[in-house]
């Protein structure tokens, strides 16, 4: 046992000194937990935020004059005032989300209490943003219009509603992209790391080497995933409190530590996912072609980009089975945005470490295989 | 002509590391020329100047009479000239049978049907491949390899045939049948001239003119004779070992002791009816000997007869499939960790890191084999001055030469003084004088320690100096004894000779006949147009790329389930529609509103009602564990003011907004239900509505609002951008990592056809995937599409062959398949999912991520995809789109030739 615990040791030292002699490894680990995150949160982002905008101005009235002066920054971006027929082609051209059409004599109606009807026409194309930026831009209309038609009147609203978004109070998207940007990079590099040291030691015969010595497969599976897990739990953990917390500002509610800790089985279950695909590939190129559908599906459907409930159930079901992703992102958002501690997030972590034990028994037993 | 290659004041460096230091050297024609030496002199590097596969860096290369600077001629040359690289069989393509390889190398230098037909028969008539032609080349044994090496070498009836060590790790009998094939080939092509590399000295004993290097030079030159005469010495391989520049008082020779025979004694191994299958092949047919303690037993055998496969059983890094085996007298078992500090083992390629020092890989070996701590530091110390590595400690073991990493490799074999020895192949590619050394080293472990020592090898001079050997071939023992026995037991003069009497009795079936009688030049050379050749040498990469990947079920795999698998599990996956939202409630009114307003929420799909709570407390709690995205506070007397219209009634709502998106949705949900209570109430009350305004929404392309129908023609374009650019970037780094980019090197072919030559399956491929695709959105999500098919089918065809374009743009730059993947990855999905229309609308993006997006294909192919399918587009709609499509398939195709090197440095 002491002597598997020393030998696990050694090796995991001698994996630290290859990473250590590995260049571009280190300064792609490095920028992947620092600009890259940065660049990623600003860019890809669900919330709406700058939204495209033009307006069909037919009414030329002071009351449009002061609708179309509402549609601002932040939630819209300045909007462009177009004809129809221009509207109609700058939508198709897909130049703007939102068109707002004011019909003529908007405020003359209005002040007759006629009937009047604003239009709004979402490009529903782009499927993340026309349907919230359309009820946002249908609550500004509206507010906007009764401010102006009967000024000072406090709004004779039938229920007041008393807003409240917990753990994230304006709803931005860069506090969320950014820490699964982190969760995301985490995947890609542990699967990779691991499962290209395992496939480079095959190739170049050290394997074997290592195996007709007194060491167990299983102590060479551990130093393994032991060496670049440390490296890239210490990477991600430096980027989420130098960069997400420090340089972006984020606020983190819940416990580091805690989080570290889930991230440490985290990290463990992607380097045993890795060690397993490679155990079932013969080279780089195969082993590349296997890895590389694998992390895209396991980050896209996480739940850390779309809503895991708005899946189908069985594909629910089935990442939930098979992805130690899932479990981690609603673990990190527990962590991390609402503060939960470990009473209430250990079955995620209990299912993670599971996968990971499971994916372990896989390698080992297919340890000997491979060198035939 | 009187010379075939001249070579003035040519020097060649790998960065500061001289190949050739100043050589010249002029080769004579229509003669077999050898080029002898041990590894790692320039020998190859000098052929592969000759060749034009390596681009000369100094002095002139001169070869039959064209100045191989100027590219033209080298393209002109490319047609006379055949080379055939290092390495058994590696400008051979595996999967490839021995006709379609031989058809490969027939159309790359442009020959017709007919005229390739005539010439594969009469080459594996000559050679005696005919029986196999339609065998794998990968199956072939080694012998066989090099004869279908060779005749793709011959396949274009070359002035000048260029051979890299082409018996290097052969059989010697597989030996003997090449070079009397070379013989009977010479005979008939009589103004063929032969320039061969070897590191057997044997083998140059049967060359007209030798020219000897060492480190970067030529030492001598002349014929066998004259440089034997010079030497003074009855051998080449003494001749040149007398040669080389010698530190004063170095051991020369190697002296075997003889062994102090045990009777009685218990065997260091003993192997009793091994069998190893691997699948149906049995690599170990019932193998079994004896071999006692202290005995140096070889084993010889060509590649592949099982001898490694039998060591390694030994080793028990492999599990026998039947049979068992003793180590002193004790049974072998799976994980038997004491029996390990027995044995020490040398595999046949070096097998140290490589990331750590000479003295790391000691110590950590030192470490692992659990010697303690305080003998440690002196056994490592003892081990670097016995096998004279002090000196070279803290080198790292890439940069040393070959024979001091097998000294390396032997000093960590012993580091923990193990009774036995098991060495694979530990001499080959090893210089002579290296050679010698190393085996005083075994000598001395034998005799003086005791060590039990089990080596296998090709040369015959260190069979000779085991006690005794046993003769392997296709996983059976043919024979064991000493030398001296196994050699009076054939009734031959040398062991050699015994070997190969020995191997003839077994491999009838593989020797059929060979007939050079029919190898003449005057097959019907019809010459075709220049044209022709180009559509032949372009249709020979398109061919032979489509047979590999048809035989590749893990990148068939990738290519053809990849996008499928990527489409079902991203178009249910990502979606937008927020569904089923958990909300939960705590009514204190409890009055008929209060219940009514809850139904709002509870009677749409969108929200899905959870266990009511209580308390703040609670709510905490079912918020922290992400249980409920919304909650829903209802104050008591919430009926009651709303029934008397005097005060406002307030309610409370909580949002999760750990994920922005969901919390926005829900958000913007919440405001309509809301208003639709209040406007029904007023409804009902009579109420008088302030202002009569309404504000409709009107969701253009996609009337449904389904993420599915906007997403699923993104997805195409995602899937589009991924998988093809993979496929075809690993196809051209393929062959720099197997070597038979040489094979792009040393013929006619031009960079422009090797490129679209590989690229056309792919292209092919990718557009099936496309209509694949399609039919998936169309029937299993249902998408509807307004615009014209024919138009998307046109754009999309462009999109793949610049996305399979890109692919090969980015092999220009890589070296090994997975830096490729990762880079095509890494540089095609960032700006592809983020800055392309995919998630976040073009028009929303900011100017620096609009640009880098649109630099591109996939933003320019995005809004085709969409506009066909949801906008109605036709062709007069994305004319632009498509013409800039074009023009990304151009540009990376002209930057690929640019970037794409015909020579090495």
């Amino acid at each position: 046992m002491l002597k598997s615990l020393a030998n696990i040791l050694r090796l995991t030292v001698k994996e630290l000194r290859a990473i250590r002699g590995d260049l571009v490894m280190i300064v792609l680990i490095i920028y992947v937990f620092s600009a890259a995150v940065w660049l990623v949160s600003d860019a890809g982002s669900t919330e709406v935020q700058d939204l495209s905008v033009a307006v069909v101005d037919e009414d030329h009235s002071p009351l449009t004059a002061r609708i179309i002066d509402e549609i601002r920054a932040p939630l819209f971006a300045s909007p462009a005032l177009l004809s129809p027929q221009e509207a109609e082609q700058a939508q198709i051209d897909g130049d703007y989300v939102l068109v707002v059409a004011l019909p003529p004599h908007l405020e003359r109606d209005l002040r007759r209490g006629d009937e009047a009807e604003i239009q709004i026409l979402a490009d529903a194309t782009a499927v993340a943003f026309a349907g919230t930026g359309s009820t946002f831009m249908s609550e500004l209309l509206a507010e906007t219009v009764s401010d102006y038609l009967t000024p000072g009147v406090e709004g004779d609203d039938l229920v007041d509603v008393v807003f409240r978004s917990r753990f994230n109070p304006n709803l931005t998207a860069r506090w969320f992209t950014a820490v699964m940007q982190l969760m995301n990079n985490v995947t890609i590099l542990m699967m990779i790391l691991s499962g290209s040291s395992l496939i480079r030691e095959r190739e170049r015969g050290t394997i074997e080497h290592v195996l007709v010595m007194p060491v167990r497969p299983h102590e060479i599976v551990f130093s393994k995933i032991l060496a670049t897990g440390g490296v890239i739990l210490i990477a991600s953990v430096l980027g989420l409190i130098l960069v997400v917390q420090g340089a972006m500002g984020v606020p983190i509610a819940g416990s580091i530590w805690l989080y570290v800790f889930g991230a440490a089985i985290y990290v463990i279950s992607m380097g045993a996912l890795g060690l397993m695909l490679a155990s079932f590939t013969h080279n780089m190129g195969q082993f590349g072609l296997l890895a590389i559908p694998v992390i895209v599906i396991m980050i896209l459907l996480s739940g850390g980009i779309t809503p895991l409930e708005s899946m189908p159930e069985w594909l629910q079901f089935v990442m939930h089975l098979i992805s130690p992703a899932t479990h981690f992102v609603s673990f990190a958002q527990s962590v991390l945005y609402r503060g939960a501690g470990l009473d209430l997030v250990y079955p995620d972590l209990l299912k993670i470490a599971a996968m990971s034990l499971i994916a372990l028994v896989l390698v080992l037993a297919r340890f000997r295989k491979i060198l035939s | 002509m009187e010379h075939v290659a001249r070579l003035n004041a040519v020097s060649h460096r790998y960065k500061a590391v001289f190949a050739l230091n100043d050589v010249t050297l002029d080769i004579p024609a229509g003669q077999v020329v050898g080029l002898i030496g041990p590894d790692g002199v320039g020998k190859s590097t000098l052929l592969g100047l000759i060749a034009g596969v390596r681009r000369a860096q100094e002095g002139e290369v001169t070869v039959l009479g064209q100045d191989m600077r100027d590219a033209r001629a080298r393209t002109a040359l490319g047609a006379k000239i055949a080379y055939m690289p290092q390495g058994l069989g590696r400008n051979l393509y595996p999967s490839l049978s021995v006709r379609e390889n031989l058809d490969f190398f027939g159309r790359l230098f442009g020959q017709k049907r007919e005229e390739r037909h005539a010439r594969i028969s009469m080459l594996t008539e000559a050679t005696g491949l005919a029986p196999f032609l339609d065998r794998p080349a990968g199956k072939l044994s080694g012998g066989m390899k090099q004869k279908l090496g060779l005749c793709a070498a011959l396949i274009h009836d070359p002035d000048l045939l260029i051979l890299d060590e082409p018996t290097t790790g052969v059989d010697p009998l597989s030996r003997r049948q090449f070079w009397e094939l070379i013989d009977r080939i010479r005979a008939k092509l009589t103004d063929m001239s032969v320039v061969v590399a070897t590191a057997y000295m044997e083998e140059a004993e049967r060359f007209d003119w030798l020219a000897a290097m060492n480190d970067g030079q030529v030492i001598a030159t002349g014929s066998p004779e004259d440089i034997r005469t010079k030497a003074g010495k009855a051998t080449l391989e003494d001749a040149f070992v007398e040669m080389l520049p010698k530190e004063e008082g170095e051991e020369v020779g190697v002296t075997l002791r003889p062994r102090i025979e045990q009777d009685g004694a218990v065997p260091a191994i003993e192997a009793f009816d091994l069998v190893k299958r691997f699948n149906t092949f049995t690599a170990v047919d019932h193998v079994s000997f004896t071999i006692p303690e202290g005995e140096i037993f070889g084993f010889l055998g060509s590649n592949g007869c099982g001898k490694s496969t039998t060591m390694k059983m030994l080793t028990g890094l492999l599990q026998p499939t039947e049979g068992r085996s003793k180590l002193f007298g004790e049974e072998l078992e799976n994980g038997d960790m004491a029996a390990r500090q027995n044995i020490g083992y040398m595999s046949q390629a070096f097998s140290l890191y490589a990331e750590l020092t000479v003295r790391q890989n000691l110590e950590l070996h030192a470490k692992l084999y659990h010697i303690p701590a305080q003998r440690r530091a002196v056994r490592v110390r003892e081990v670097l001055d016995e096998f004279e590595l002090t000196e070279i400690a803290e080198a790292l073991p890439d940069g040393l030469p070959l024979g001091i990493r097998q000294r390396l490799q032997l000093a960590v074999a012993t580091i923990h003084e193990p009774r036995i020895l098991i060495l694979d192949e530990p001499t080959s590619g090893v210089d002579p004088l290296a050679r010698d050394a190393f085996w005083r080293k075994l000598i001395s472990l034998s005799r003086d320690k005791g060590v039990t020592i089990f080596i296998s090898t090709h040369f015959m001079n260190e069979a000779e100096r085991c006690d005794r050997i046993s003769l392997m071939h296709a996983g059976r023992v043919l024979d064991v004894g000493t030398p001296q026995e196994l050699t009076e037991r054939r009734g031959a003069q040398t062991l050699e000779e015994a070997f190969i009497a020995a191997l003839e009795g077994e491999t009838q079936d593989e020797d059929a006949p060979s007939n050079t009688a029919g190898l003449t030049a005057d097959v019907a050379t019809k010459t075709a147009s220049a044209a022709h050749r180009a559509m032949s040498r372009l249709w020979a990469y398109t061919t032979r790329e489509t047979l590999e990947l048809v035989r590749d079920p893990i990148r068939m795999f990738f290519a053809l389930a990849g996008p499928i698998i990527l489409m079902l599990t991203m178009g249910f996956g990502i979606s937008f529609d927020v569904d089923k939202l958990s909300f939960a409630v705590n009514d204190m009114d409890r009055t008929p509103e209060s219940r009514r307003l809850v139904e709002a929420f509870s009677s749409i799909p969108q929200f899905e009602q959870q266990e009511d709570f209580s308390s703040l407390d609670e709510l905490d709690q079912l918020m922290e564990r992400g249980d409920v995205t919304l909650a829903m506070e209802i104050p008591d007397g919430f009926g009651k003011a709303l029934h008397q219209g005097l005060t406002v009634p307030e309610i409370s709502i909580w949002i999760d907004g750990s994920m922005p998106f969901r919390g926005e949705t829900t958000e913007g949900y919440t405001l309509g239900l809301l208003t639709q209570f209040a406007e029904d109430l007023e409804a009902e009350t009579g109420t008088e509505s302030s202002a009569s305004l309404s504000i409709s929404t009107r969701y253009l392309f996609n009337q449904a609002f389904k993420s599915a129908h906007a997403m699923v023609p993104s997805m195409i374009m995602l899937i589009l951008m991924l998988i093809p650019a993979i496929m075809s970037t690993i196809a051209v780094v393929r062959e720099k990592e197997t070597g038979t980019i040489a094979n792009f090197r040393a013929t006619p072919v031009r960079k422009v056809e090797f490129l679209v030559g590989k690229q056309l399956p792919y292209i092919v491929i990718a557009w099936f995937n496309f209509w694949v695709l399609v039919g998936l959105g169309l029937w299993v999500f249902e998408v509807p599409w307004y615009g014209s098919l024919p138009v998307l089918g046109l754009a999309a065809l462009f999109f793949v062959i610049a996305t399979t374009g890109f692919g090969q743009l980015v092999s220009a730059f890589t070296r090994t398949q997975v830096s490729a993947v990762f880079a095509t990855a890494v540089i095609a999905i960032i700006p592809t999912v983020n800055f392309s229309g995919l998630i976040t609308p073009v028009s929303t993006l900011a100017p620096i991520g609009r640009l880098i997006g649109l630099s591109f294909p996939g933003a320019w192919f995005q809004p085709v995809s969409v506009g066909i399918f949801l906008k109605g587009f036709g062709l007069s709609d994305v004319a632009l789109n498509i013409l800039m499509l074009a023009g990304f398939s151009l540009i990376y195709l002209v930057l690929s030739v640019l970037a794409l090197r015909k020579q090495e440095a």
